[in-house]
């Protein structure tokens, strides 16, 4: 059984110990607590050098202490405070660094409230047990052979054919039914490379669809989005050592995930609001009646001071926009506004609660939308953003490196 | 069984009970009473509880009443060497007992720190004093400047003897 | 004879103390004990469950930690029934309810702005200290309504509740 050792406070007073343990169960994983005396609990504190005031993150100090230490031999460490407790938040990344500067053991945090549940604990409990018992398939930095990768969302499919180390090929197409989409994208992947979907060496899939069509296909790889979406980015992005964030603004939702050495440690997910999500800007095009594609560069030239929005919200906010260009305002401008407001409410929303690590890898359909991407940028004060190529196919191209390494279906 | 740490307990009725208490016996290490004398003790009293054995003292569980008549007995037996202290979790509860869950339970530290100084707590309740407390207050102005100018004056006799004795040895 | 409230609210000298002179500890056990002999809540080890925190909104605001509001929903209503309180600063907290910095901190401020007798005293480094802190304590406790029970225990050493003794005032 995989031991994943919790270094955490206050799970037990938000009430939320059981779902922790439930979803690190469900993955074939027990939660462990590194046991260690109160002599050992001071002198690892002082050494650690962190004043902490509540006596719990000391004891959460010290049980880091004890895992780089090895008195305790875990296989993998679940880090997690409250949150918004800011004393919380400043041991937990620093004692996330701490562990994996010094070891490799893998790592996730997250930062909770008593409304947690097992289920959205899930996938990073899935990501953590799968970086232990897949650790040699995740350190893969090339791909080999002619692999397929299958990402199936809830609102689009993308196939991604590789040959090695480089994209022949790729489809995309709305997800209806998932089998009959998937051969969609997998067609327009093979088309005018001349290879079949026998000829394939391996296939991996991910997404929400990723069970139903790695059955069908009878894929080698089925693994969930984080990982693979995690090891795409930072391999498309050449940022496959040190640390990286990949940012997902999705059609209807968002993904943050940070990265260390190609593995993800910690991810949100927020899909609460259209107006923090691609669809606000799908609106913007078609009041604006400019096509989607057209949307980024017109952003560009715009200033997003000239067309203020007094609301984040689809509705009052799209309004603002319409008044705007009622009063004469550009479409420029207007379209400046309009990725503004929604890089601004991802960050309120979402990019708080992680510890932003530069580069910025922004993935998806929207990181082709460069007025977007501009935004987000400013709005975390100008740091690097990359948009690699074939960003928006970036789980299917993480699924087809991953695949190859698995071995050839055909030998 | 897997070192789960949240167990679902399989408690018997008197787990369950809320009227059922538990208390930990802890022995300052000058009491004049062993582990195994208060666990007789307690056995002689002959009251309906669960006795237990353990490296601090004691524990017991049972209805509140007895506990507390058990208690009341029990400091007869060294009121400056026995303290008691209620537990939440019966004894052996497997969400708590070391023996199903990695790492001490939350309570553990505190106790270890506080029964360091159980002796001196004894020693100050066998000798009570008229104690008085003083609020220390912050010096006067006028008090700050004079231990100021004091001790800049002691530093420039310093410095002027330092410069005499290098004068010298020229 | 009151009852009074203690912090650190698990403490044992202080529980220990009180009792002695007769007088009712609001210590944190007692609510645990009510907590986990819940048959009806499954959600071990303490039975907190997501209600408790929103429980604890009676003193934190939501835009407080849920670690805070989920031990202040223990805590808090032993301050509430708290008619007089010691409180012991740089005490060494353990790490399970008083393991947090801002609810200890919560929970003293609540203490203090209560309109009841309040003893606070610093924790002791050596014989003399402790000397001193026990004797400022029981003189404390002598001084409460219903306080100045002997050390030997008898009569009202584990009076019945207080409550009783009050109801009749």
């Amino acid at each position: 059984m995989v031991q994943i050792a919790l270094v955490s406070c206050g799970t037990e007073y938000s009430g939320i110990q059981k779902e922790i343990e439930k979803a690190a169960l469900k993955f074939g994983a027990e939660i462990i607590l590194p046991e260690i005396d109160l002599d050992y609990i001071n002198e690892a504190y002082e050494k650690f050098g962190f004043s902490a005031q509540s006596s719990s993150l000391k004891l959460m100090i010290a049980r880091a202490m004890s895992i780089v230490e090895g008195k305790c031999k875990p296989d993998a460490v679940f880090i997690a405070t409250c949150f918004r407790c800011a004393e919380g938040a400043l041991v937990r990344n620093e004692v996330r660094r701490f562990i994996q500067n010094n070891t490799r053991i893998p790592v996730v945090t997250y930062s909770f409230t008593e409304r947690t549940k097992a289920d959205e604990l899930f996938i990073r409990m899935e990501a953590l047990a799968t970086t232990v018992t897949r650790r040699s398939i995740l350190a893969r930095e090339k791909q080999e052979g002619l692999t397929l990768g299958l990402d199936s969302g809830s609102t689009t499919t993308k196939a991604v054919l590789m040959e090695n180390n480089k994209v022949i090929g790729t489809g995309w197409t709305s997800t209806k039914d998932i089998i009959e989409s998937a051969q969609t994208a997998a067609a327009e992947a093979f088309e005018g490379t001349g290879y079949k979907w026998e000829d394939v060496d391996g296939i991996g899939t991910t997404g929400y669809g990723r069970f139903t069509m790695g059955q069908e296909f009878g894929a080698e790889l089925i693994q969930e989005e984080l990982s693979v979406n995690a090891k795409g980015a930072v391999y498309l992005a050449d940022c496959q050592k040190g640390e990286a964030t990949v940012l997902d603004i999705g059609g209807m939702d968002n993904k943050v995930i940070t990265v260390n050495n190609g593995i993800p440690d910690n991810f949100t997910m927020g899909g609460i609001c259209a107006g923090a999500s691609g669809r606000f800007l799908d609106m913007t095009s078609r009041r604006l009646d400019v096509d989607i594609t057209e949307l980024g560069p017109l952003a560009v030239q715009g200033d997003w001071r000239k067309a203020m929005l007094h609301s984040y919200c689809i509705v009052f906010g799209i309004q603002d926009l319409v008044t705007t260009l009622a009063a004469g305002g550009s479409k420029a401008d207007v379209a400046a506004a309009a990725c503004h407001s929604v890089s601004e409410q991802v960050y309120e929303q979402q990019l708080q609660e992680i510890d932003i690590r530069e580069p910025l890898i922004q993935v998806g359909g929207t990181s082709l939308i460069s007025g977007l991407v501009e935004a987000v940028s400013e709005t975390l004060g100008g740091i690097e953003v990359i948009v690699p190529e074939y960003s928006q196919h970036i789980g299917a191209v993480g699924a087809a490196l991953l695949v190859s390494g698995m071995g050839n279906r055909h030998e | 069984m897997p070192a789960n740490l949240c167990i679902t307990p399989d408690l018997g009725k008197e787990d369950m009970d809320p009227e059922v208490s538990t208390r930990m016996i802890i022995l300052s290490s000058k009491a004049n009473v062993s582990e195994s004398e208060v666990v007789n003790f307690l056995h002689m009293l002959n009251l309906p509880l669960t006795i237990k054995w353990t490296c601090y003292g004691a524990m017991i569980s049972g209805k509140d009443k007895y506990v507390k008549q058990a208690i009341k007995e029990l400091r007869k037996l060294d009121p400056y060497g026995i303290f008691t202290k209620e537990r939440g979790f019966a004894p052996g509860d497997p969400r708590r007992c070391r023996g199903h869950r990695y790492g001490p339970r939350e309570g553990f530290h505190q106790m270890e720190k506080e029964f360091r100084i159980l002796d001196y707590v004894g020693e100050a309740l066998r000798n009570p004093r008229e104690v008085e407390i003083e609020k220390k207050e912050p010096v006067s102005v006028d008090y700050f400047k004079e231990a100021l100018e004091s001790s800049f004056k002691e530093e420039s006799n310093n410095s002027s003897d330092e410069n005499k004795s290098e004068d010298d040895k020229e | 004879m009151v009852k009074v409230a203690i912090y650190p609210p698990n403490s044992l000298i202080l529980a220990d103390l009180i009792e002695r002179k007769g007088h009712t500890p609001l210590a944190l056990q007692k609510q645990i004990r009510q907590k986990i002999k819940d048959p009806e809540i499954d959600s071990p080890p303490m039975n907190i469950t997501e209600e408790d925190p929103i429980k604890g909104l009676k003193y934190a605001a939501i835009e407080v930690p849920s670690g805070v509001r989920g031990r202040m929903s223990i805590i808090g209503p032993l301050i509430d029934a708290a008619e007089a309180a010691i409180i012991v600063d740089g005490a060494p907290f353990g790490f399970g309810c008083v393991g947090c910095a801002r609810t200890n901190e919560l929970s003293i401020f609540c203490l203090r702005k209560k309109d009841i007798p309040v003893l606070e005293v610093v924790y002791p480094s050596d014989e003399d200290e402790t000397m001193l802190m026990v004797n400022q304590i029981m003189d404390f406790l002598d001084s409460l309504p219903g306080g100045g029970g002997d050390l030997e225990g008898e009569g009202n050493v584990l009076g019945e509740s207080s409550e009783e003794n009050l109801g009749g005032q």
